[in-house]
């Protein structure tokens, strides 16, 4: 059965457990962030019920920093999950192919891991540069792969675990075990791991950690590019609005005391400053200086009761994110805003003119842009 | 013995998390298109991408200079396989604020950026070297 080619011979070295074990542990860092980080998004988009009401607006920055290091962390995996995989691939050659159940499970969960992490990098890579080539809805296969991805690692540790103790540091059994003239090689071989983690950060990170902008070279947005100094995803036309006259909007507040309030109506309540991030679910963000009229105001104005939700409805004809929800949390937050005014001007319409909403710690997504109602929900 | 219990536990926890995976991924709209997408994503690594990295890593990685050589291909490898999506992406952005940048430029900016810095090292470790001596 042995054919000349199959299994075949590696003569280079560093396809050892030390090797494995030394790139595996941050990739596994990296995952672990990953799906943390993807938790809070898919929560914070998707609450389950027994969290709604209490979902935390503040820290002001919690979505930014974690939908970033969503990104960041995914980015890092771009160079860790190949170099992982090089360093084991003569294992796929084992011979024979299967020797036990065990070894066959083994093998099938290694299998499962390894087509859901490639995927899971592969496809939110790409989504980042809104690229879609796939024939399935990318949010819930993410999601999904994401608890196929966490679990088959923890599975694959708990397998490995005797090889990653004998091989954890320098001076580990199963370290010293392995040939010592390989250690100068290995140690070049990490180096150069770790530059191209550190290259692939610092040229995608400024997309979102704004004081590395200027090393922005390969990410899919720039701080600097979009209209009010803010990049857009949905613009005014692709929502199908185009430009609202300011004589013809009203804001409908619905509740206990509805009313109706004209443009002008609404410059004319107190005004607020807000310094407020947009974080996109893409990864990207950037700070802004928001200026409207705060939503508790609304709410006092319509006789809201101090629990209730809220669900913002926007003008829009088209697109997904046509309405959203939010608990008192962030409906009462004194820095939620239905701005009228970005870094010191009338908002464009891709931002949103007349009125968008603004809250702290929200993905981009759920500040509903181009607001026509407010509705006081029970 | 303890360590033994938090293995278990570890494995167990795995294929609970595995299993809410699975389970959800039943769910989704195409199935058939995950799957043959999931068995693509190994076939390409495997069969292809894996070999072609062995073979040019066995061709160029070799002899002094086989530690820069190596960094230079792992680093510039790393920063093209990042910039794939921005590159090939077909079709024009929804709007001017995504991909506004030169990518093909900022790429080969990368790429220099690397082959200076490794065809450095070398040099500079030499200096080093005899500086010491
Ligand atoms: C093992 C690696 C990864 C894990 C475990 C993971 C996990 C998750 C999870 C749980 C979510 C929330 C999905 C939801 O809202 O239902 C998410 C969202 C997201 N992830 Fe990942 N992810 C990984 C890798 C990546 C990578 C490499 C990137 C890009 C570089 C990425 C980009 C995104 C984006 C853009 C979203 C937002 C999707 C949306 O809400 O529209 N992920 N991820």
């Amino acid at each position: 059965m042995r054919s000349r080619l199959l299994p075949p011979e590696f003569s280079g070295r560093l396809h050892d457990a030390r090797t494995a074990t030394s790139i595996g542990r941050w990739l596994g860092l990296a995952f672990a962030v990953c799906f943390l980080t993807g938790l809070i998004s898919h929560v914070l988009q998707h609450p389950p019920g027994w969290l709604d009401g209490d979902l935390p607006s503040r820290p002001t920055w919690g979505y930014r920093l974690t939908q970033g290091l969503h990104v960041a962390s995914g980015i890092a995996a771009v160079p860790l999950l190949p170099a992982k995989l090089w360093t084991v691939y003569p294992r796929l050659f084992s011979w024979p192919a299967v020797r036990s159940v065990r070894h066959a499970l083994e093998r099938l969960s290694v299998a499962v891991l390894v087509a859901a992490a490639v995927l899971e990098v592969a496809t939110g890579l790409m989504n980042t540069a809104q690229w879609y080539p796939w024939p399935f809805p990318f949010v819930p296969v993410h999601y999904a792969l994401a608890w196929l991805v966490a679990g088959s690692v923890l599975l694959h540790i708990a397998v490995k675990a005797p090889e990653i103790r004998a091989h954890w540091s320098r001076r580990s059994p199963g370290t010293l075990a392995l040939p010592e003239e390989d250690g100068p090689d290995r140690r070049s071989l990490l180096a150069a791991v770790t530059a191209a983690v550190g290259a692939v950060t610092v040229t995608t990170v400024g997309q979102s950690f704004t004081p590395l902008k200027g090393f922005t070279l390969l990410a899919p947005r720039h701080p600097d590019h979009g209209p009010n100094g803010l990049p857009v995803n949905r613009t005014a036309a692709a929502a199908g609005v185009g430009l609202i006259a300011s004589d013809r909007y009203r804001l409908t507040v619905v509740g206990p005391r509805a009313c109706a309030l004209t443009l002008d109506e609404l410059r004319g309540l107190p005004q607020y400053e807000a310094e407020l991030p947009i974080a996109c679910v893409e990864g990207w963000s950037k700070s802004a200086h928001w200026t409207g009229v705060r939503v508790v105001d609304l709410l006092d104005l319509a006789g809201a009761p101090r629990h209730a939700r809220v669900r913002v409805v926007s003008l829009q004809t088209r697109g997904d994110y046509r309405i959203s929800e939010m608990g008192h949390e962030y409906a009462r937050d004194p820095l939620t805003l239905l701005a009228l005014r970005l870094n010191g001007e009338e908002l464009t319409p891709d931002h949103g003119y007349p009125v968008r909403l603004i809250a702290p710690n929200r993905p981009g997504v759920l500040q509903t842009k181009w607001v026509g109602r407010l509705e006081v929900l029970s | 013995m303890r360590t033994g219990v938090t293995r278990w536990l570890t494995g167990a926890a795995g294929l609970v998390l595995a299993g809410v995976g699975a389970y959800r991924l039943l769910g989704v709209d195409d199935l058939t298109g995950v799957l043959i997408w999931l068995g693509g994503a190994v076939v390409l690594h495997d069969v292809l991408i894996a070999p072609l990295v062995l073979l040019i890593g066995s061709v160029l990685v070799r002899g002094g200079v086989r530690g820069p050589v190596r960094g230079a291909l792992l680093v510039g490898g790393a920063l093209t396989a990042v910039a794939l999506p921005v590159l090939l992406r077909p079709g024009k952005p929804a709007n001017p604020s995504v991909l506004p940048l030169d990518y093909p430029r900022n790429w080969l900016v990368t790429l220099v950026a690397v082959a200076v810095v490794s065809a450095l090292v070398p040099v500079v470790r030499r200096i080093g070297r005899s500086r010491r001596r």
